[in-house]
């Protein structure tokens, strides 16, 4: 524990044996050291709603696997700490996750007493630091690895998978979040159905009509400043202001034009979530097609014109590809944002993850925020990961030597 | 043959370019020069219509440009600026097909022609078709914008200073380059340039502008010899002006019968290369051989400065 705690010193150097500690592999140890013996690795309650006791790692597993959990772990930290290769950190990082995760599920067989159905078992702050310090350092490996757009997505794609079959397999089952899930299996479908449409339509809405209006605001100059000006008031109207502002027209609209609740649109629901978070892409969209465009070299564009390229040549041959990866960049944004501002359409009826997020807020039932809240953070998480390797695959060739 | 004829260009009251007539011959070299702002790019640009004309017309081979729609006209004139402009996103090959694929060339067609210019240009196709700009020297880049305008056999070439952005050493390797390519081609060219080596070393006729007007357009020596207007005899440099009437005459003009001692000079070479090489050897005279080195005469450094004098 001391060697450990030293190693904090930034950048210091141990003069004698020439080994170099790692600067972030040190705070990951330290977080490794406090989240084994400082904080609790899982939460134990009689019910779903009464407050939790914590369990220290040793008494939330058998002896000898508590004992096998924390000599991993520890292997990992001291990987951290003097391991350079970045293979090596993210093999550390891989077998750290690969023991603790499934040690969770086991905790909560372990922790709820035989034939219970009313004890829940949840993850502590030990559980979630180990997490976050075992995401950072494979983060940081995979960053220095300096992998290639395909290769990432190869390797949200193995992530994706584990946590699938960590799912399928059952080791988690005994976990509050599962059962709070299996309670719900149908809802939760329907309202991940609703959450995804709620925020990739309004993304693609965004882009059908974005992408034309940055192009007439990027030839027409009077055009620009105005529609910029416009979108960006809107982005700064907070969320729930917006929903708000929305239900009212939205109401009127439905109680007096037949055909508007024909389709379902109402004052209060996925009409005015959908319309909202529409709205809010559009800057994003709008902005980087402006900035993407302007960016083309004007030599560029210039040889373009010598060369007799039409207007729609120059635009679908020479200018839309060269901004693709700013206007990439802007549908990144949008996707991310709207896969987290989608919880916020549950408060008006528009369905979603939120939904289970302010159910659990109502019950101050934890778990059940989680079931909403973790699938939205892992949605974004996996989107941005998507959305980064698309913007260098349209960077493509003409930018390999950076 | 182009004609450029009272060809003017306002913007607000200000004429950039201001009733500028002349006419570039069939296969021949034409050199815009003066100083920045002088609207020598302008100029050029209202030859593709890049630049709507206010006044005056350009004609090409006898027919207004204003007859043709401005994108075919496009695809029959050449036209390489400053930064080549290359597109980042395509291949050497892709760009140099830009053109031809735009007229609907078929594709062994479009290959052949791209293989050809690569060669024509010293690029060897294996190694530089599937290049990306950015993998390309400053030259590279420069002779593959070059080949791109000549992609569709244009029988005109505007080039808005094209070497502007090499080191001395490469420049020069890339105007003989371009000289004996528009030779082979009988290509007509439109050169605008700043350097007034440049000008001397590539056209056959010079246009002087200055603030929109065009003062003189003459051949080279003449420009020397008869400067039409002071800003002439400036620009031209009158310390430079015996030497650069010297580099326009051949060995040629200033032979004389005799024999002399040493390495002979070639017919062809320019007499500013005859002189210096005198000065360097410390030689009055020396001999003189034609292109198969048979002795032809001699030449003297008396002949040789007598050549490059005022006339009356
Ligand atoms: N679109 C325009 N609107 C107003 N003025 C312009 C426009 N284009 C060019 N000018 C002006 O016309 C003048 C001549 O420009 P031009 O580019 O033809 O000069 P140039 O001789 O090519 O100069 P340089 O050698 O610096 O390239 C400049 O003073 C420039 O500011
Ligand atoms: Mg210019």
């Amino acid at each position: 524990m001391n060697t450990i705690l030293q190693t904090t010193v930034p950048g210091m150097h141990s003069s004698r044996s020439h080994i170099i500690l790692d600067r972030l592999g040190s705070v990951i140890a330290v977080l490794i050291s406090i989240a084994l013996f400082a904080a609790p690795f899982a939460t134990y309650r009689a019910n779903r709603i009464v407050a939790g006791e914590g369990r220290m790692l040793t008494e939330a597993l058998p002896t000898a696997g508590a004992l096998g959990v924390t000599a991993v772990i520890l292997c990992v930290a001291l990987c951290a700490v003097l391991a350079r290769a970045p293979v090596i950190r993210l093999a550390a990082a891989a077998a750290g996750l690969g023991a603790v995760f499934p040690a969770l599920g086991w905790s909560a067989g372990f922790l709820t007493p035989a034939g219970n159905t009313f004890a829940r078992v949840s993850p502590a702050l030990g559980f979630w630091l180990l997490t976050l310090a075992l995401a950072l350092l494979a983060a940081d490996a995979l960053t220095r690895l300096r992998l290639g757009p395909l290769a990432r997505l190869a390797a949200l794609a193995v992530a994706a998978g584990a946590i699938a079959g960590l799912l399928l397999s059952g080791a988690w089952n005994d976990l509050s979040l599962l059962k709070e899930y299996a309670n719900r299996a149908d809802s939760f479908w329907r309202e991940a159905r609703q959450h995804l449409w709620l925020a990739l339509g309004s993304m693609a809405a965004a882009c059908l009509v974005g992408l034309p209006l940055g192009i007439l605001a990027h030839r027409f100059r009077a055009l620009r400043a105005a529609v910029l000006q416009v979108l960006s008031i809107v982005q700064t109207v907070p969320s729930i202001a917006l929903f708000g502002i929305l239900i009212a027209p939205l109401g009127y609209l439905a109680a007096h034009v037949p055909l508007a609740a024909a389709l379902g649109i109402r004052g209060i629901g996925a009409a005015p979530a959908f319309i909202a978070l529409f709205l809010y892409s559009l800057l994003p969209v709008v902005g980087n097609t402006v900035t993407g465009l302007s960016q083309v070299p004007p030599a560029v564009t210039d040889a373009a014109r010598g060369m007799g390229l039409s207007r729609r040549q120059r635009l679908l041959e020479v200018e839309l590809p060269l901004a693709l990866p700013v206007i990439l960049a802007g549908v990144r944004i949008v996707l991310v944002q709207n896969l987290g501002l989608a919880t916020v359409a549950a408060l008006i009826g528009g369905g979603g993850f939120g939904t289970f997020v302010f159910q659990g807020i109502g019950q101050t039932a934890i778990d059940l925020v989680l079931l909403g809240a973790v699938p939205t953070v892992a949605l974004s998480f996996a989107a941005a990961v998507i959305l980064d390797a698309m913007i260098d695959l349209a960077k493509g060739p003409s930018h390999d030597r950076d | 043959m182009i004609e450029i004829e009272h060809l003017t260009k306002r913007y607000g009251a200000a004429a950039i370019v201001d009733d500028v007539s002349f006419r570039v011959e069939e296969g021949t070299v034409a050199a815009v020069v003066g100083t920045s702002g002088a609207g020598k790019s302008t100029l050029l640009r209202m030859i593709n219509r890049l630049v709507e004309p206010s006044a005056g017309r350009v004609l090409i081979d006898g027919q207004d440009t204003m007859a043709i729609p401005e994108d075919a006209l496009r695809h029959r004139i050449g036209y390489v600026i400053q930064g080549y402009g290359l597109f980042p996103h395509r291949t050497v090959a892709e760009n140099i097909a830009t053109v031809p694929r735009l007229l609907g060339w078929d594709r062994r067609q479009i290959a052949a022609r791209v293989e050809e210019l690569l060669d024509l240009f010293g690029l060897d196709p294996a190694e530089f078709a599937k290049k990306f700009p950015h993998q390309l020297s400053g030259g590279e880049q420069q002779r593959v914008g070059v080949a791109r305008a000549l992609a569709a056999r244009p029988a005109l070439l505007l080039m808005d200073e094209p070497f502007g952005a090499l080191d001395p050493v490469i420049r020069h390797k890339a105007q003989d380059e371009l000289l004996s390519i528009q030779r082979r081609l009988g290509t007509t060219v439109v050169l605008v340039t700043h350097d007034m080596n440049e000008a001397f070393h590539l056209a056959d006729r010079i246009a002087v502008m200055n603030q929109g007007r065009l003062l003189q357009y003459a051949a080279p020596a003449e420009l020397l010899t008869r400067p039409a207007e002071a800003f002439v005899e400036q620009l031209v440099g009158s310390a430079e002006r015996p030497f650069r009437l010297l580099s326009l005459m051949r060995v040629q003009e200033a032979v004389e019968p005799g024999t002399a001692e040493g390495e002979p000079l070639s017919v062809a070479d320019t007499l500013h290369d005859a002189l210096s090489r005198l000065i360097w050897l410390g030689r009055e005279v020396l001999p003189v051989a034609d292109a198969s080195g048979a002795p032809v005469g001699r030449i003297s450094v008396s002949r040789i400065l007598a050549h490059g004098r005022a006339r009356a």
